[in-house]
């Protein structure tokens, strides 16, 4: 190919590229990228040829970079003449023959077709495609490119980055033959400073500007170096662009070195990214092949040459003297600043270093004018910028956004939200040097100042999301693990500083940590951050730092309660099931102990970690299954019907009263202190059940004629029989605690008495009061709240419903109140003002209110209640809703519509939340928090009045059953300490030993579920509506668990 | 050329200086001090120990006296409750990286960090000392390296490139895995380029080298030496 010195030969290489992207035969594409390779890309470009030549037919089969969407590899690009560009996902080998038939006969499998492009603007050019395939989305219809504007990533992923024809096809090059025709170097940098563009590496520092500097510099050689050493965890950004569209970067820095007079380029590119060096070389080549680079570019007398350098994988090569250091064959250490490498750089001579990103950005802006390049983006940060979007998100991949985009857009919308439907807990930008930055700050939008403010940085443009599964102390340690590592040596504070930080976190991380540490580790960070010689170690405190101000609970419960909610410090949970359980039950250790036989043992276990097991085996929420491993292989191990089936077989049974003796037996010695606990709930039962085990005097009050609480009066018959409760009150009571019923704490009697005649009071009481929906009509005969309803006919009180009932809200009350009602014959109708997904109720149950003939509408918010002349419900009027904006908590917010619909109906329930009644803490010198609450240590659960502990949903608010109860057993263990001024709390457990051998090969059977009643026979009845598990089949389900706490040394 | 005369106020007093000279060399020409250890007059400066670090007042980031060129009209402040804190915690850290027994070192009562330590009342350290397992090199005929007592100041390295030209020191490893090695990672005694010319184990700060047969409290040096060495090769100033 001869040399290109004019506009003429620019124009025949532009045909002979356009001839190969959009070809007269069908064109088929390969995603083959890194990311595509890693997914069988290379096989399926094989097979494709195979398949191609077999069939006789005239293809034109090609490869190209990555079009962004990771998760969805291989991408293949298909276009037949005259149609749209075709983007099919995930495609295996053995889909080529059918895809290649499928071309030849003019249709499509519309399950491979992820999208279709019908017009491309590649900022230098365009690509009309053609019209067509209606029922197949455009590209940006696409969820996970809805909003991306693609001008850095203009071209990858359409383009075959081997081929300089192509690119040229597409307007390459024309920018840069534009500044060397028109030969006003100045007005380029005019140009680029106008656009505010910067510097992409992290930064931000203008690129106009740093461009001056370097034009001003007077040498006899300058250097313009691209920094490619991208090294971020979880970045990968400048890899993609650079193996998708490499002549993008040359021709970025051809103009640089044009504009800024000098005459030789170096790009310094990570050793571990081949594929992008072998492109890069290639397109060098291709570049001085074609007179692009070299001597007499374009015709125009410029000598430019580019060089590449590979990194050998240091870290701190990124910073841009060790990046110099290591170009002149020194260590990579870096070297104080001033002077700047635009006075004195590589070699001594004046340097300019910029991101590949930054490269990317320049022809465009050439192109298109500043003007047009500042209309994207934020006042500050002009332009877009390109994240990776990776971790526990649903659509990971490369995002290129405009500048202050929120983050919230980045998580939810185009990331899809969590994994499985896990909730997101922080996001962490700019890799080592970057910060996390909490769920409820993605309003923030993404920009060097914003996100600068919370300590994080922009970063190269790593975006790692986290969900409740990562602890947040371990984030912190892991970066201070990596910069500790990469750290030179050469300054103290990097070098020991880290280390020392490293150090204390490891400490915390093993449970070994000490409060006063997070104030070293405080004080060490501004040290570490102020004196540090180079950018790596004064951005290396950032992760320590954010995650200390956003999450400094963790860190104290790892310190003090020597607990990792995320389960991810090993010395901190026994087992993924164990940590999630709030009475922190050892799941692991019943499952053995069932399966070896020793069913007493396994009752003991779990009634020593779980005073109430046949409610919990009914009702608990379970969280311990969202965690379990066993979901990696099929479904989580069916933990709550196994510990329900253990506690029946003793409970239920004349095996009673020898279990009773058995726990009574374990009774310490009497202390002869007296201990009051307000409220006969899960909570308050499982204080006095350990309060009475240590020894105490405990006596309960509650204000309703039964001990159980919600247990007794919220929770349907149905689901939780009356006599189980009662079999397990009657043990707590075997123990010797006292109940004082039909008393109402703080009116019937005073906290000052309770105070007086006790020495330590245990406040537990539930959410009795209903949170009220302030709608017009409200005052009508026939509307009442569900905890009333429910309570009511838990008394066997007579309930008027009338024969259409209609209930409002999404939780477990709300479907307790659908199934009650249904079970007293009336027809029910559940309004919610969310989607399905978003209830918190228990799915469960859900699903069986459904089959039972509730109906549910979704999306409806109540307006008002309409009533006839008697003052007697009449309708419930609804609005629909439509989802809105993402919330704090991930969930999308309900937008009034103006449809309107009417739900007929002879009563309403209102079961929209419950609060806790606090008439009874007015002047008792108990603090209250947000006027809902009552204020307590995280940790002792003392109240603001000395000898007055709290617990459950009376400091939370309305929760479950199993989180009172765990707050029930924290108590009972603070109020002993706290008597006592001893830990006596494992002197209640007997050691039991168990197996400690993890099966060889997972067991083959699935998951067993609990036995439901037919629809049809138990939706009259308020019978028990599941049968627990056989024997047989509990015993399987013991087998199934993986034994994540085994205590095994694992031999390599 | 004659170089140009510029004036900065340095802990509120004006001083004069020469463009091109650095805030320490401006301070310490003005009488004053400010702590350094891997500094050395007569050597290229490296800023890595961190100790001149000072305040530039109306910048929020701290600066490097020995590398950061003195300007016009500049206000520096040299001490303040934040530098004694951010410099008491260098000495703090070099305490604990390393095994410093100062009752059996042969530089005790001549070493610089000591003294550093003594001046700034450093009576104990905040953080779990290190104990490194580190070798002692005795291969040399003359002189001993002990790394336990080393603090990565560069010192011979410069001495040994700069003044001597023989290129035998260099810093290997990252982090808190650095050391300072002869040739490529040779013993001293092994290291062909070193001429024995013994200025390294002048210009060390403290014990890491040292010349052999020297007892506890011994070896006495001359950094001084060093520096009218650099400046009759023609060093800058």
């Amino acid at each position: 190919m001869p040399r290109i010195e004019d506009i003429g030969a620019f124009n025949a290489v532009r045909e002979t590229g356009l001839a190969k992207l959009t070809p007269s035969v069908p064109r088929i594409a390969i995603g083959m990228g890194t990311c595509g390779r890693g997914n069988g890309a290379e096989g399926l470009y094989h097979a494709f040829l195979e398949v191609i030549e077999r069939s006789g037919t005239d293809f034109y089969l090609t490869n190209v970079g990555c079009f962004g969407a990771c998760y969805q590899e291989p991408l293949v690009n298909v276009r037949v003449p005259g149609s749209p560009l075709l983007i099919l996902h995930r495609i295996q080998a053995n889909d080529a023959g059918r895809i290649v038939h499928d071309i030849a006969t003019g249709t499509i499998n519309p399950e491979l077709v992820y999208c279709k492009i019908e017009e491309w603007d590649h900022i230098t050019g365009s690509i009309r495609y053609g019209h067509g395939y209606p029922e197949v989305p455009l590209w940006n219809e696409v969820p996970f490119f809805k909003g991306q504007k693609k001008i850095v990533l203009r071209n990858c992923g359409l383009i075959n980055p081997d081929d300089i024809e192509e690119y040229i096809a597409v307007g390459g090059y024309q920018a840069l033959y534009k500044t060397l025709i028109d030969d006003k170097p100045e007005s380029v940098i005019e140009q680029i400073k106008a656009s505010k563009l910067r510097g992409r590496g992290g930064a931000g520092f203008l690129a106009g500007n740093k461009w001056e500097f370097l034009r001003k510099a007077v040498a006899d050689q300058k250097f313009i170096i691209c920094n490619a050493d991208e090294g971020d965890p979880g970045a990968y950004m400048n890899r993609n662009e650079i193996e998708s569209d490499p002549h993008s970067l040359l021709e970025g820095m051809i103009i640089g070195g044009y504009v800024m007079g000098a005459s030789q380029g170096i790009v310094y590119v990570r050793a571990e990214y081949p594929l992008a060096v072998h492109r890069l070389n290639r397109a060098v080549e291709q570049a001085r092949e074609y007179g692009l680079l070299g001597d007499n570019i374009l015709g125009r007398g410029f000598n430019f040459d580019i060089q590449l350098v590979e990194g050998a994988g240091a870290f701190v090569c990124g910073e841009e003297t060790a990046l110099i250091a290591s170009l002149e064959g020194e260590a990579g250490r870096p070297r104080p600043r001033p002077p700047f490498p635009a006075q004195k750089g590589l070699w001594g001579k004046p340097s300019n270093i910029n991101n590949v990103e930054t490269w990317y950005n320049i022809a465009p802006i050439i192109t298109r004018g500043p003007a047009w390049f500042t209309e994207t983006g934020s006042a500050k940060s002009s332009g877009t910028k390109v994240f990776s979007l990776v971790g526990k998100v649903h659509n990971s991949g490369l995002v290129e956004m405009p500048m202050g985009t929120p983050i919230k857009t980045f998580i939810y919308d185009i990331g899809g939200g969590g994994l499985d439907g896990r909730s997101i807990k922080a996001v962490q930008t700019g890799g080592p040097s970057g910060g996390c930055i909490p769920g409820e700050m993605f309003d923030t939008p993404v920009d060097y100042e914003s996100l600068a403010q919370l300590g994080a940085i922009m970063g190269s443009g790593g975006m790692v999301v986290m969900d409740e599964d990562n602890c947040m102390v371990d984030v912190a340690r892991y970066f201070v693990e990596f910069t500790n590592s990469e750290s030179c040596g050469k300054c103290i504070p990097c070098r020991v500083g880290l280390n020392k930080f490293l150090r204390i976190l490891n400490r915390i991380t093993l449970g070994s940590g000490q409060m006063d540490q997070l104030e070293r580790l405080d004080e060490l960070s501004r040290y570490i951050r102020d004196c540090s010689l180079c950018g790596l170690g004064q951005t290396a405190p950032n992760p320590v730092l954010t995650t200390m101000r956003h999450f400094r609970q963790e860190f104290e419960d790892h310190i003090v309660s020597h607990r990792c909610v995320a389960g991810i410090c090993a010395e901190l949970a026994l087992a993924p099931c164990e940590n999630s359980c709030p009475l922190h039950m050892n799941i692991p250790r019943f499952l053995e102990l069932y399966k070896e036989g020793r069913m007493e043992d396994a009752f003991e276990s779990v009634i020593m970690d779980n005073p109430l097991p046949c409610s919990t085996g009914r009702v608990c929420q379970h969280p311990c299954g969202k965690r379990c491993r066993r979901q990696t292989i099929d479904d989580p191990v069916n933990m709550r019907e196994v510990h329900r089936f253990i506690a029946d077989q003793i409970l239920l049974t004349d095996r009673f009263e020898d279990a009773a003796r058995r726990v009574a037996a374990r009774k310490l010695e009497t202390t002869g202190r007296k201990i009051a606990v307000a409220g006969a709930g899960p909570a308050g039962l499982t204080a006095a059940f350990y309060l009475a085990l240590l020894g105490h005097d405990v006596t309960v009050f509650d204000s309703l004629p039964e001990a159980g609480g919600m247990l007794r009066f919220a929770l349907p018959e149905y689901r939780l029989p009356k006599p189980v409760l009662r079999r397990e009150i009657e043990l707590i009571e075997r123990l010797g605690v006292k109940f004082i019923l039909n008393t109402r704490v703080g009116f019937d009697i005073s906290l000052n008495d309770l105070d007086e005649q006790f020495d330590a009071v245990c406040l537990a009481i539930g959410t009795w009061k209903e949170s009220w929906v302030y709608l017009p009509g409200t005052e009508l005969k026939g509307v009442l709240p569900a905890l009333t309803f429910l309570e009511a006919v838990s008394k066997r009180e007579a309930v008027n419903l009338g024969r259409k009932v209609v209930v409002i809200g999404g939780g477990n009350a709300a479907i307790d109140s659908a199934r009650t009602a249904l079970r007293l014959g009336a027809s029910v109708t559940v309004a919610y003002r969310r989607e399905r997904k978003d209830m918190p109720a228990i799915e469960e149950e859900t699903l069986a209110a459904e089959e039972e003939g509730a109906k549910i509408v979704f999306l409806s918010a109540p307006h008002r209640i309409i009533g006839d002349a008697k003052g007697n419900v009449k309708a419930l009027e609804v609005v629909h809703t439509r989802l809105g904006e993402y919330d704090r908590s991930g969930r999308r917010k309900p937008v009034l519509t103006d449809q309107v619909q009417l739900l007929d109906c002879d009563s309403v329930i209102v079961a929209v939340g419950e609060t806790v009644d606090l008439d009874f803490a007015k002047a008792s010198g108990l603090q209250i928090k947000d006027g809902s609450t009552i204020e307590v240590d995280h940790f002792t659960l003392e109240t603001s009045r000395p000898h007055f502990f709290a617990g459950g949903d009376l400091v939370t608010g309305a929760s479950n059953v199993s989180g009172a109860m765990g707050y029930g057993k924290q108590a009972a263990r603070a109020i002993d300490r706290q008597l006592m001024d001893a830990e006596r709390w494992e002197l209640l457990f007997r050691p039991l030993h168990y197996g400690q051998t993890p099966p060889k090969e997972p067991s083959e059977s699935g998951r067993h579920h609990s036995h439901a009643v037919p629809a049809r026979e138990r939706a009259n009845s308020f019978d028990e509506v599941t049968f627990g598990l056989s024997p047989e089949e509990t015993h399987e389900e013991c087998c199934r668990c993986l034994r994540c706490d085994a205590a095994v040394e694992v031999s390599r | 050329m004659p170089q140009k005369k510029i004036s900065l106020r340095i802990d509120g007093e004006l001083v004069n200086a020469v463009e091109g000279q650095t805030i320490l060399d401006a301070t310490r020409a003005s009488g004053k001090s400010i702590p350094t250890l891997c500094f050395l007059e007569g050597l290229s400066p490296v800023g890595a120990c961190r100790l001149c670090m000072v305040e530039v007042s109306g910048i929020d980031r701290l600066f490097p006296a020995c590398t950061t060129p003195a300007q016009d009209g500049m206000a520096v402040a040299t001490t303040s409750a934040r530098l004694s804190r951010y410099r008491r915690m260098t000495i703090e850290l070099l305490l604990v990286e390393r095994n410093h027994v100062c009752a059996v070192c042969v530089a005790n009562g001549h070493c610089e960090l000591q003294t550093m330590a003594y001046n700034m009342g450093i009576t104990s350290v905040r953080f779990a000392y290190n104990f490194p397992r580190l070798p002692v090199d005795l291969t040399h005929p003359r002189f001993v390296l002990d790394h336990n007592r080393c603090i990565l100041c560069t010192r011979c390295v410069r001495t040994c490139a700069e003044i001597e030209g023989a290129h035998v020191w260099e810093m290997i490893s990252r982090g808190i895995h650095a050391r300072i090695v002869p040739d490529l990672n040779q013993k001293w005694g092994d290291a062909r380029t070193c001429t024995n010319c013994g200025k390294c184990v002048q210009a060390c700060p403290t014990g890491a080298l040292a010349e052999k047969g020297k007892a506890m409290e011994e070896m006495v040096r001359s950094t001084t030496a060093i520096t009218s060495l650099a400046h009759r090769r023609g060093a800058a100033v």
